[in-house]
C-alpha cells in the first residue's frame, strides 16, 4: 500500500494525468468549440507532453524539483490562460513540498492546498464564475477531508478525483463570469467548462497513477508468493 | 474554409518568419520568435512593449518600428504567449528608461502579462503597464475593468511610442499614453464568423440574415444579434452607443478608426465612413483624424470595429508625429 508520496509516485500520477488528457483530445476540443475558439484539446496535448517530457527527465529529482520544472515549463507555454494557472497551481505545490523527498497524506493536502492559493492569485476568480477552479477547490476540500479522516493516499486521490469530477459537471448549469468566455453570457449554460474539465482528467490521472504503482506492487507479490521454491 | 497553410502546427513560426522576411528594414525576429525594431530604439528613450495572441494580423506586431512598438511578443493563434516570453521582451525593451507594457483586456492576456511584470519587478526593471478596456459592448461604464481591448491599441502605442521618441520620462509617457486610454471607446459588429486556422472550426454561427453587434476578436457572440441592417443604420447604432458612452458633446475633436474585420471590404467601410462623417457633422462634433483599414482582423471574419478618441492639442501632435511600422506609416 503507498503510504508515501515521493519521486516515484509523482512521476507515476503526472503519467497519469497525461495519458488522461491525451485521451481526451476529441472532447476537450469540442467542449471549446462551443463557447471558446476550439484550441483547448490542442493545449492541454501539449500539457501532456510537457508532463511527459517532466517525468523522463525527472529521474534524478526530488519532488520539488520535479513539481518545478513541471510548474516552468507550463509557465513557458504559449497557451492563453491555461500555462499560468495550472503553472501558479504546480509552482504552489513545489514551494509547499520543499526539501521532503516523501510526503505524507497530510503534508500532501497542504502542497495542494499552496497549489490553489497560488492558482486563485492569479486567477482572480471564484467558484461559480465557471473556470478551473469549480473542479480544483473542491477537489483539495476532498482531499483535505480524507487526509484528516487517515484514509490511505489511494482513497485520497480518487476521493479528490471525484470532487473535481463532480465540480467539473456541475459548471454546465454556470454562466460563466470569468475568461473569455464571460462574454457570451447565458449560451455558456449547458456545457461543461473545459478548463474545469481538463483538471478534473488531471486529478483523475493522478488517482490512475497512484492505483496503477498499487496494482504493481500487489501484482509483484503475488508473484513472490507463487513463485518461491 | 480554405486557407493557406502548411502544417497546422507550424503557422504561427512560419507567419513569423515571412512577415520579417517581407520588412527587413523595418522589423526582425529576435530571441523567442518576438518581434523587434530593425534599427533599435536611441538609448535613454522609453520603451513600448506589447503582447497578443497571433491569427489578427497585422495586429499587433504590424506595429513595431520608430514611433510605435519596439518589441511586440506573439502568442499561439488566439491564445496569449507565455509570460517568460513576455520578460524577454520587456528585458530587451528596457533602453535605461523604463519600459511601457501596453496589455489588451483579454483573460489570457492580462494573465500571462501579470506573471511577467511579477518576474520583471523581481529583476529590478522598472515597468508601468496599461490594460486596454475600450470596448463598450463587454462590460458596463461602471466596471470598465471588464470590457475588452480591441483597435484601441493602434493609438495608444502611437501615442505612447511618439512621446517616448520625443525622450519624455516613463511617467510622462504612462500618463499621456493612459489619458487616450481612458478617453477611447470601441463596438464592433459582425456578419460571419472566422474559423479557426488550425483547428479549422467555425467560431459562432449567425444566419445570412443575421448580425451581431458586440463581436469580440476571437469570435466570441456578443449579445446583441439582430437582423442585418444598412450601412447607415448599423452606422447610426453603432456610432450613437459610442458617443453616448464616452459623453461626447458639441465642439469636442475625436478620431475614428474603421477596422475591418478580415472579410469585409474597403467598400463597405468607406460606405459605413460617410454615415459616421455625416452625423458627426450633423452633431457639429469634429472629425479632427481618421483611419480607415484593417488593424487587428480576426481571420476571415466579415464585420468591423467602430472606435472614436477624444483628442486634445497634445494627442493630435502626438498623432501626427513621424512614424515607421510595416502598417502604419506618418511622414
Amino acid at each position: 500500500m503507498i503510504s508515501s508520496i515521493g519521486l516515484r509516485e509523482w512521476r507515476a500520477m503526472l503519467t497519469g494525468a497525461a495519458y488522461e488528457l491525451r485521451s481526451a483530445y476529441a472532447w476537450l476540443s469540442e467542449l471549446d468549440s462551443i463557447c471558446g475558439d476550439g484550441d483547448h484539446g490542442v493545449t492541454m496535448l501539449r500539457v501532456a507532453n510537457l508532463f511527459e517530457q517532466c517525468v523522463a527527465q525527472g529521474s534524478g529529482k526530488s519532488p520539488e524539483g520535479l513539481l518545478s520544472d513541471v510548474a516552468l515549463a507550463l509557465i513557458g507555454l504559449d497557451s492563453g490562460a491555461t500555462g499560468p494557472l495550472l503553472g501558479s497551481f504546480f509552482l504552489g505545490m513545489a514551494e509547499a513540498t520543499g526539501p521532503k523527498n516523501e510526503l505524507d497524506a497530510r503534508s500532501l493536502a497542504e502542497s495542494f492546498e499552496a497549489g490553489l492559493t497560488a492558482a486563485s492569485r492569479q486567477s482572480g476568480a471564484h467558484v461559480g464564475d465557471k473556470s478551473l477552479l469549480d473542479a480544483l477547490v473542491p477537489a483539495v476540500e476532498a482531499m483535505r477531508r480524507a487526509a484528516d479522516e487517515d484514509r490511505p493516499l489511494e482513497r485520497i486521490l480518487l476521493a479528490a478525483s471525484r470532487a473535481a469530477q463532480e465540480g467539473a459537471v456541475r459548471t454546465k448549469n454556470l454562466v460563466a463570469r470569468t475568461g473569455r468566455a464571460r462574454y457570451l453570457g447565458e449560451r455558456t449554460l449547458g456545457t461543461q467548462d473545459p478548463g474545469a474539465t481538463s483538471l478534473s482528467l488531471i486529478f483523475k490521472g493522478f488517482h490512475a497513477g497512484i492505483a496503477t504503482l498499487e496494482g504493481q506492487a500487489e501484482a509483484a507479490r503475488g508473484r513472490e508468493g507463487r513463485g518461491s521454491t | 474554409m480554405k486557407k493557406f497553410i502548411n502544417q497546422p502546427e507550424n503557422i504561427v513560426h512560419e507567419l513569423l518568419e515571412g512577415y520579417a522576411l517581407a520588412h527587413p528594414q523595418k522589423v526582425l525576429l529576435a530571441g523567442d520568435y518576438l518581434v523587434v525594431r530593425a534599427a533599435p530604439k536611441a538609448m535613454g528613450k522609453v520603451g513600448i512593449v506589447t503582447l497578443g495572441g497571433s491569427g489578427h494580423e497585422p495586429g499587433l506586431s504590424g506595429f513595431v518600428g520608430e514611433g510605435m512598438l519596439d518589441v511586440s511578443v506573439p502568442g499561439e493563434i488566439f491564445a496569449a504567449p507565455s509570460a517568460p516570453r513576455c520578460l524577454e521582451a520587456l528585458k530587451m525593451a528596457d533602453r535605461g528608461a523604463g519600459v511601457l507594457f501596453v496589455i489588451l483586456n483579454h483573460a489570457g492576456d492580462v494573465l500571462a502579462a501579470n506573471l511577467a511584470l511579477q518576474m520583471a519587478r523581481k529583476e529590478g526593471v522598472r515597468v508601468k503597464e496599461i490594460v486596454t478596456h475600450e470596448d463598450i459592448s463587454s462590460g458596463s461604464r461602471e466596471r470598465p475593468e471588464e470590457r475588452r481591448g480591441l483597435v484601441g491599441f493602434l493609438p495608444v502605442y502611437k501615442i505612447a511610442g511618439a512621446a517616448a521618441e520625443e525622450g519624455r520620462s516613463l511617467e510622462e509617457v504612462f500618463t499621456v499614453a493612459e489619458r487616450l486610454s481612458r478617453n477611447m471607446r470601441t463596438l464592433a459588429v459582425a456578419v460571419k464568423t472566422a474559423t479557426h486556422p488550425s483547428t479549422g472550426q467555425a467560431i459562432f454561427s449567425l444566419a445570412d440574415d443575421e448580425m451581431e453587434i458586440g463581436m469580440g476578436q476571437h469570435g466570441e457572440a456578443g449579445t446583441g444579434r439582430m437582423k442585418l441592417k444598412t450601412a447607415d443604420e448599423t452606422a447610426e447604432l453603432m456610432l450613437a452607443a459610442l458617443l453616448e458612452d464616452l459623453n461626447v458633446v458639441e465642439g469636442e475633436d475625436l478620431l475614428v478608426i474603421l477596422n475591418g474585420a478580415g472579410a469585409t471590404t474597403l467598400m463597405e467601410l468607406f460606405i459605413v465612413f460617410r454615415r459616421v462623417s455625416q452625423i458627426l457633422k450633423a452633431r457639429k462634433i469634429r472629425l479632427v483624424r481618421s483611419l480607415v483599414g484593417e488593424f487587428i482582423t480576426t481571420q476571415e471574419q466579415a464585420g468591423f470595429q467602430m472606435f472614436i478618441a477624444r483628442m486634445d492639442a497634445e494627442l493630435l501632435r502626438l498623432w501626427d508625429a513621424p512614424c515607421d511600422t510595416p502598417y502604419l506609416v506618418v511622414r
